[in-house]
């Protein structure tokens, strides 16, 4: 397969919304072409290929060394574009198509097994040669593959799921069995997508497939006629859902994405292997401080989802544990069908079994979640506002009665979520975006009075429709005081409403304060600069709070 | 060097105005006298006393602003004179009618370039180059990010963006005078040969367009509620402002495109919302701006329409010509 055609998938992947249509092209992609290709083609659209081989600033200075360009002025292009791949391969349009070369017809896994490599093998100034003679020999409509995997930034919509669904369209296999065939170090090669398309299916694969997730649903005013006795109360997590598995002695770990991720925690799965039971368990995995026995930040647990085989020191550094709130199959019994009150029975007295007869101790990595017990109403209530303090997100209330079904089912779970804390604040500074928000002014940062100051108290991008974003945009070129590179300064003029989930004290900023997730939750457009808050509102709501 | 209130042709209002003449180019507010580039929504205005334009921006004007209008027309190339000052429209490419318009006093020429493109488009007079000393040019899409591919191989590409999902109504979004046209005109010449739909908006420009002795393809008139199976796998031309809102409604089983330079960008292409971009243009590409500004000899050049701050830099260090800047 010539890579062209690669670039003709990238085109249409990236052209579609539709899932299902996207589903469609992959498998007729994958039809239509020999293995190998294949197995570049899954290599490429799963990120497996997110190796660096130069860096986007690299590849600017090399055109602009070639082609003789001003920086600035390829600066100015990426501001509008967001992307040194694109832009590069935008520029080049401007300078390759008068060329006389003979162009090239090499194919996908030439150019990934052979070609790229090679270029880490050379010095500099051989690689810029390479590089340059590839730009003029490779056509155009390749350009943007070739050098988006050069700088490693190849991503298209596709993700890891979508790749999934449509090999088990191709061959009518489940899908958590494919996901379990692309888990780990895949090799693109003829074996590794003959494996991939192999319709017999193995038993250690079929023991690792997990339940369908129960989904809690928002809370609704009619359960507070219930008794308070008819549920169980636990804390909401800011972590990753999980069902932790271990079957015939394999451990797998599946998110509720379906998403296998055993090797961003190979010390969960290490530290299970060793229970001598079989079972699933349904939980949340979390960045754990264990002095203080509360979870760290959502954003610490972030440092470990992406990446996968980290190292001894990551592993200290972000120490994980997985909280188990409910036990679905022991030695081979699926007890979905039971009482929830009896599954956690059950749950507590293996935890308990397995504390003490395992070889080494568990808990350093594992334990199940603690219940409250609210004695009424108004005291769950009152647990939620708390909630803050654990750095949790406000109570999970599951009837005591209930079994284990599949999704959001009505009337079995519930989230209880705290408020967000919310404060007025005008708009100060605003800077560019990248990516699919390249061009527009799209980072802001918000600022608090104090006296007659405004200072700065959060930055924010996220909250705003796509229709305030142009808006806005507009707003901000009209009413720039001032630019530092990409950054504007601002008339004050504008309030909006900022959420965020936590506000503490900090030294590190002018405010004196740092607030968690902060995001724009309105445009106040009714109100005027005087009546945004003060610091002395924040400092009012940090009290408040605890 | 003079002041800026010294200049044949200035900014007043945020209008291209001649005072010497007293007369207005493209003005966005009512005035006495007007003369038009073309009759694209964004370059004239409802209630001047007169407006002056090609034979064929008038007719087109007409159609938009109604036919009680005092309309002045020349052909292009023929001179006229106000207050001493003579004045010619000139082919300027961008669609049907449009015109780059000089103006000579004492010996000195100024060129306003209106919205120009060196592209082929069969559907209006190739740009013609003119000499002058003082140009006023757009700079839409001043950037070297845009190199528009040949107009046949996007035409190509909607074709087979079209008959590749035959079970679905194709709707191309796209301006209704000029472009539509221009696209419909391309698209003849491809293998797509299933039924075309235009928007009334569309179809009456259309008929202008066939009055005025260009060749446009037909087209059906598109009516809502048509049958579901009846569209499938046709294409419908639609202007972008239907492209929000209620409308789409009408349709079942659809993909969207635009057609718009913005969209050989990809950040842009994905924003827009369409399922997909096609990257054409009656506007030129920065190729084409550059080839303008140096074939017309202008010693001085300004710059409106778009974001000139690169451009201006790039020419004054690489080509070594002197941009001004206009007061707003």
């Amino acid at each position: 397969m010539s890579l062209k055609k690669f670039s003709e998938l990238f085109g249409d992947l990236d052209s579609i919304n539709s899932t299902n249509n996207k589903i469609e092209v992959l498998k007729n992609f994958f039809l239509s072409n020999d293995p190998v290709d294949n197995s570049w083609a899954i290599y490429l659209l799963t990120g497996k290929s997110n190796k660096r081989f130069i860096s986007g600033r690299y590849l600017k200075n090399l055109f602009s060394q070639i082609y003789e360009y001003p920086h600035w002025l390829i600066d100015t292009c990426y501001l509008k574009v967001g992307d040194s791949a694109e832009v590069i391969t935008l520029l080049l349009k401007n300078k390759t198509n008068s060329r006389n070369k003979k162009l090239s017809n090499i194919s996908l896994n030439e150019l990934l097994s052979e070609t790229i490599p090679a270029l880490s093998k050379l010095n500099e100034e051989e690689k810029n040669l390479e590089i340059k003679n590839l730009w003029e020999t490779l056509p155009e409509d390749n350009h943007l593959i070739f050098n988006k995997i050069l700088t490693g930034t190849f991503r298209v919509g596709v993700s890891i799921g979508l790749i999934t669904k449509s090999i088990s369209k191709l061959i009518n296999i489940e899908e958590e069995i494919i996901s379990h065939r692309l888990m780990g170090d895949f090799k693109p090669s003829i074996d590794s997508y003959e494996f991939l398309i192999n319709k017999n299916i193995n038993l250690q694969e079929l023991n690792s497939k997990p339940f369908p997730f129960l989904l809690a649903n928002t809370i609704e005013d009619k359960i507070f006629k219930n008794s308070i006795n008819d549920f169980q109360f636990e804390w909401k997590y800011d972590g990753i859902r999980m069902q932790l598995i271990k079957r015939s002695g394999n451990v797998s770990l599946w998110t509720r994405g379906q998403e296998l991720v055993n090797e961003s925690f190979p010390e969960l799965v290490e530290k299970m292997s060793h229970i001598k039971d079989d079972f699933v368990l349904d939980g949340e995995l979390l960045v754990w401080n264990f002095k203080e026995q509360i979870a760290f930040d959502f954003s610490l647990l972030q440092k470990r989802i992406n990446r996968k085989s980290p190292t001894r020191s990551i592993q200290i550094k972000y120490p994980i544990i997985f909280i188990a709130y409910d036990l679905l199959e022991i030695n081979g019994k699926d007890i979905r069908e039971i009482k929830l009150v009896n599954r956690r029975i059950e749950l507590e007295k293996y935890f308990s079994k397995w504390q003490i007869k395992t070889d080494n101790n568990i808990t350093d990595i594992f334990k199940i979640c603690d219940l409250i017990f609210p004695k009424d109403w108004p005291d769950a209530l009152t647990y939620k506002e708390k909630s803050r303090e654990n750095n949790t997100e406000g109570l999970i209330i599951k009837k005591k009665t209930s079994k284990y079904s599949s999704g959001r089912k009505k009337g079995i779970w519930w989230k209880y979520k705290v408020d967000p804390m919310q404060l007025d604040a005008v708009l100060i500074y605003a800077k560019g975006g990248s990516g699919r928000r390249a061009g527009l002014y799209t980072d802001y940062s918000f600022a608090l009075w104090k006296d007659k100051e405004l200072i700065k108290f959060a930055s924010a991008y996220s909250g705003l429709t796509n229709i305030e974003i142009k808006e806005l945009d507009k707003w901000i070129r009209k009413n720039t005081v001032e630019k530092f590179g990409p950054v504007r300064s601002l008339k004050p003029e504008m309030v909006f409403e900022i959420s965020f989930e936590k506000i503490q004290i900090s030294k590190r900023h002018k405010s004196g304060i740092a607030v968690r997730f902060p995001r724009i939750t309105k445009w106040r457009k009714d109100k005027k600069i005087n009546d945004a808050d003060s610091l002395e509102n924040a400092y009012e709501l940090m009290k408040k709070k605890s | 060097m003079r002041t800026k209130q010294e200049y044949l042709i200035r900014y007043k209002d945020g209008n291209l105005y001649c005072e010497l003449a007293d007369i207005w180019i493209d003005p966005s507010k009512p005035v006495k006298k007007a003369l038009i580039t073309h009759a694209h929504f964004d370059h004239f205005t409802f209630g001047c006393e007169e407006y002056i334009s090609t034979k064929e921006t008038a007719i087109l004007l007409k159609e938009r602003v109604g036919d009680n209008i005092k309309i002045k027309t020349f052909e292009y190339g023929e001179e006229f004179k106000i207050n001493g000052i003579n004045i010619s429209f000139h082919p300027s490419g961008h669609i049907l009618g449009s015109s780059q318009i000089r103006f000579i006093f004492a010996e000195e020429k100024w060129l306003i370039s209106g919205d120009f493109k060196l592209q082929k488009d069969q559907t209006c007079k190739q740009y013609e180059i003119v000499k002058t000393d003082y140009l006023i040019s757009e700079c839409t899409f001043g950037l070297p990010i845009f190199k528009w591919d040949e107009p046949n191989k996007i035409a190509n590409d909607i074709s087979k963006w079209i008959t590749n999902s035959p079970e679905k109504t194709s709707l191309l979004f796209c301006y209704s005078l000029g472009k539509a046209q221009r696209l419909l005109n391309e698209i003849s010449q491809t293998n797509f040969k299933g039924n075309i739909y235009s928007h009334g908006s569309i179809h009456k420009m259309n008929n202008r367009y066939r009055e005025l002795g260009i060749d446009i393809k037909d087209t059906i008139k598109i009516e809502n509620k048509k049958k579901i199976d009846e569209i499938k796998g046709s294409l419908i031309l639609l202007p972008p402002s239907l492209s929000k809102g209620s409308y789409l409604k009408n349709f079942k089983n659809i993909q969207t495109a635009f057609a718009s330079g913005w969209m050989s960008i990809r950040a842009l292409r994905k924003r827009s919302g369409y399922d997909k971009g096609f990257a054409i243009s009656d506007h030129a590409d920065w190729d084409g701006i550059l080839e303008v500004v140096k074939k017309s000899e202008a010693k001085n050049v300004f710059f409106h329409h778009g974001d000139s701050e690169a451009l201006s830099k790039y020419l004054v260090e690489k080509e070594s010509i002197n941009v001004l800047l206009f007061g707003k």
